[in-house]
Parts: structure tokens; sequence; C-alpha cells
């Protein structure tokens, strides 16, 4: 059998996006595809914002941007947290750590199944702002490109967390849920990052949640804090923060 | 080319050491048992030996590829089954097969061929459809075993292939492992069963806290320790508080009874045999069969390792 390092390097990347495939429909299998996670998807997301946004005097239709900023959010960060560990319990991720791929193949595998499931998910508010409120989208090209980014880093950001070492679904959860459910708040989902003290603001630029959410304000009002073209590049440097941390944490606490 | 070759590998973690300078090396075609009690560093090495761990210093090379610097291509050429039978419960038989063989960059046509092929071999076929949660025990370590054979790997990495199996799924894997063997694969073996190392291994390695006590020929390490003999032996009527009398007959060292039988280890099985042949006249017994019996591969493993007869030598991992 010729050695991957003897093929060229084409074959090789070829080899590595197959074996990323192979994980991200092996997690959609077991995991994304199965009704109770679908159902959880869409509600959990759905039943905050409701709870932060009724009351508020804004017409329905409006709400959608920042519905679809945490629906991705959740939907995209939730699953690998809970599935690592539970491949760890069971012995099969010893199978993936083992197998002639890169670390990057494994994170990316891992991450683009909930990459995938939490842009599924998001075409439910998505849609139920286009059929039933009749929200207008601007900038459609701008809201498929910020959907597709705030997705992949936030499921990039799950993966990152399920690298902490453990079997215990629990330990992990407690700890994105540290840093994801602050996350809403300093972002402008709910209050804009204009109305918030300075300190808001400044915490708020550390955010990938500011800059999916402000692009995706700009695909549906055309206003943003931000250039489109800075909320692209901010989203990029956070997936490569977060996939490169992700490998060295992988990788260290397999030692 | 040697499958395996291993270099005073060191693996610490912290203050404690868990490989202490251990070198060995495994040739192409050969069939090498791993023993060692619990904690002697087994699942250290083999974590090592396929890339999932990183030694602390020392080299590991599969075929000539450092399982450091150049690990993908060291992995490609192996298959490895773990203890835990690691397949996934919610996918059928047929997409752990595929899953597996896409990992391994098995091209399309080649992984349906072999998944089928291997399925078929190990009696799963007609289960391939079936989710693996349905599976028995030893279905399941059947299908680990294709599993770790999808890629067609010049290694295997066989830990505990065969503990705790019912009679048909043992028979079926030993009948694959005797064929691999035929056909040249290099087989790396970890087991609790002494004797299955014994009747399998071409050589065996003897690991205790970290260190490598003994790598020979099962038979080469038997003859070491020929001091270690016994006499094994049934009377008609046996009952327990026979084995107390019989182990302070003369040059007895340890007595045992296992089913019908009882076994005197000594260094002088002549002795021993006119001392039985003596208590079975003076207690009016008849002795149903007799046998002398030369040290075994258990033997060779309590002597290195220092276990005691009854406490962990059959719960080594």
């Amino acid at each position: 059998m010729p050695s991957i390092k003897h093929r060229g390097w084409a074959e090789r990347l070829s080899c590595e996006i197959s074996a990323a495939w192979a994980i991200a429909k092996k997690d959609m299998r077991i995991d994304y595809l199965k009704p109770n996670i679908i159902v959880s998807g869409i509600f959990f997301p759905l039943f905050m914002f409701l709870a932060f946004a009724l009351g508020k005097n804004t017409p329905p239709g409006t709400l959608i941007p920042g519905l679809i900023s945490i629906t991705l959010l959740f939907s995209a960060s939730s699953i690998e947290p809970v599935s690592i560990p539970i491949e760890r319990r069971v012995k099969t991720f010893e199978r993936l750590l083992a197998a002639p791929i890169s670390l990057n193949s494994l994170v990316s595998g891992e991450s683009l199944s909930g990459f995938l499931y939490s842009l599924g998910i998001a075409c439910l508010p998505l849609a139920v702002g286009i059929f039933i409120f009749g929200t207008p989208i601007v900038h459609a090209p701008a809201l498929v490109i910020s959907m597709i980014l705030t997705a992949f880093c936030f499921a990039t950001l799950g993966t990152l967390f399920a690298a902490y070492p453990t079997e215990n679904v629990g330990e992990v959860m407690s700890i994105l849920n540290t840093v994801r459910l602050p996350l809403i708040f300093i972002s402008g989902v709910f209050i804009p990052i204009s109305a918030m003290p300075q300190i808001g603001q400044n915490i708020a630029l550390i955010s990938p949640l500011t800059y999916g959410n402000d692009m995706i304000e700009y695909a549906y009002t055309g206003k943003s804090l931000f250039s489109p073209v800075l909320d692209i590049a901010a989203l990029v440097i956070f997936i490569l923060i977060f996939q490169i941390t992700a490998n060295y944490l992988y990788k260290k606490f397999n030692e | 080319m040697q499958a395996i070759e291993v270099s005073h590998l060191i693996k610490k973690f912290g203050s404690l050491t868990a490989l202490n300078d251990i070198s060995f090396s495994v040739g192409e075609g050969e069939t090498f048992g791993f023993l060692g009690p619990n904690g002697a560093g087994k699942t250290t090495t083999i974590r090592i030996l396929t890339g999932v761990s990183r030694p602390t210093s020392g080299t590991a090379a599969i075929f000539g590829h450092d399982i450091e610097r150049d690990k993908i291509a060291a992995r490609q050429s192996m298959g490895i089954v773990s203890e835990n039978s690691n397949v996934y419960d919610d996918l059928t038989a047929w997409q752990n097969m595929i899953f597996s063989a896409e990992l391994y960059h098995v091209g399309r046509k080649e992984r349906e061929e072999k998944a089928n092929e291997l399925l078929r071999k190990f009696e799963l076929y007609d289960r391939r459809d079936d989710k693996v949660r349905g599976f028995s025990k030893g279905m399941k370590r059947r299908l680990t075993l294709a599993i770790g054979l999808v890629n067609s790997p010049r290694l295997l990495f066989l830990d505990e292939p065969t503990s705790g199996l019912d009679v048909q799924s043992n028979l079926i894997i030993r009948d694959v492992i005797s064929d691999l063997v035929l056909e040249g694969v290099t087989v790396f073996l970890t087991t609790h069963n002494i004797e299955e190392a014994n009747v399998m291994c071409d050589r065996v390695a003897i690991i205790n806290k970290g260190s490598i006590v003994a790598i020979d020929a099962p038979e080469a390490l038997k003859k070491t320790i020929q001091s270690v003999q016994s006499i094994e032996f049934s009377f008609e009527h046996n009952s327990a508080n026979q084995l107390d009398e019989l182990s302070h007959l003369p040059m007895v060292n340890e007595a045992q009874k296992a089913g019908d039988k009882f076994k005197l280890y000594t260094e002088d099985p002549s002795e021993v045999i006119n001392a039985v042949v003596d208590y079975a006249q003076m207690n009016k017994l008849k002795i149903v069969s007799i046998a002398t019996l030369g040290p075994s591969l258990e033997d060779v493993f309590i002597r290195l390792t220092g276990l005691q007869r009854g406490e962990g030598i059959h719960a080594i991992d």
C-alpha cells in the first residue's frame, strides 16, 4: 500500500477532506438527525429569545436577525461538547485519534457537522421572517456569508470546548455556558452595542457573536456598526484562533 | 525492515515513570505477544506505537516510518483492535465498516468489496443493516476486528481479542488471526490469556513496572525456569481438605486444585510422585490420572513479575 507521504499533496488534501467529511456524516447520523436534537435545537434558542425580547415595543419582524444570531450560536456549539465526551466514554474517540488523518481534519470534521446542523436549524427563523412577518432582506449575499461564517465559528468553538479531557458531558457544558451565555448580552443581540457603557463596548469587541450579529443586521437593515468586510475578517480570525487552539488542546490533552 | 522498532522509549506522567527506557523490535510477519500485569505499561506502549500518545524521549517506528515525524504514513499501514469493542452503537455494522474505511482512505469500490468480504468472514453479513446497539458482545468484538482489517493492514494491534467471548466468536476470531499470520500480517497481541499467547506468538515480551523483563520465544522462556515443574493428578474421589494435606508433602512448593485435578509445584517431580502414591495408598484413594508438566508461560510470567498465583494472573491488561 503506498504511504500517504509518497502521494502528491493534492491527493493528501483530498484524503483529509474525505476523512473530515466522513466524520461529519458519522456525527450527523448519530447525533444531529435525532428528532429530540432537532427539536431542542429549534426550541432552546427560540424560548431564550422570547424570554428576553417579548414585551419590547418593537415589530416582531425586527427580532428575526437577533433570533438567527442566537440560533446559530446555540445550535452550532451545542452538540460536539455532548457527543465528544460520550465518544471518549465509549472509547470510539480513540478510534478517531488513531486514524491516519491530521488533527486538523478531525477538528474540522467534528465542526463541519455542527456547522451544517446549525445552518439547517437557522433556516427556520429565516423562513419565519420571510413567510410570516415578511421581514425584508436587504443584502442576501451578506446574509448567506454571515450565516455561514457565524455557524462555522461557533461550531469550531463547540469543538474547542469539547477538547477538555473529560467523559462527563456536564463538565464541558458548564464551562461552555459560562462563556456562551454572557455572549448574547454583550454582542448587540438584545442591547445595541452603541447603547452600552464604554466597558461593555470594549468587551463586545472580543465576542465573535458581535461580528456575526452585526453582519446579519446589515443583511436585514443595511445598517451596521462595523463594515461587512471587518465583520468577515473578524469572524475568519476567530475561526482560525478556535481551530488552532482546538488542534493544540486535542494534541496536548492526549499526551 | 522491521514492522516495529522501539528504541529507548521513556514515558513520564509527572513524577511517575510509565515506561522506563524500553527497546524491542518486531519482525515483519511475526506474531508478538506483549504481556504484563495491571499498570505495567502495556497500554502506554500501544498508545505511543499507534501515535495517540507522545513519548517523553526515545523513538518508535512502524515499517520505517517514525511515529512522531511520519505519523500518518505509519498509521496507514496498521489496524487497531482495541479491548473495548469501540464501535458506534447507533450506526449499522455496514456504516461502521464504511466509516472506518473512509478514515483509512480506502477507495469507494475497494471499501465496499472489503466490507462485504469481512462481514461474511466474521459471520455478520446477514446483520449488516442492523444497528450495532442490538449486537451481542461477541458480535461487537467480531465487528471490531473486521473494522481493524478494513484497510488491509500490514500490522495489526490486537488488544485482548478473545477476552470473555462466546465459543463461536472465539473460534472465528482465532481462525481469522491464524489466516492473517499465514498471509504475512504482523500481529502485536496483548492478552489476559497467557495460554493464548503461548499458542499464538512467535515471541513474547513481558513488561513489568515500565521495564521489559524478558523477551524471547515462549519455549525459550520456559527453559529459563525449568526448576518450576509440576505434577497434575486426579483421585477417584476428590475433596477440598486433601489440598491442605497435599501441600504439606515433602518437596511441594505450592498446591492448587482446579476442577477434579490437583497440581503440585516442585523442583523434584519424581520425589513428589512417590509421595503422592504413598498418600493415596495410606488414604485408600485410587489415582485416576497423573502427569508431570514442565513450566508454563504463566509460570514464567509469575516468576518474572513477582505476582502471586491467584492474585491477578488473569487480571493483567
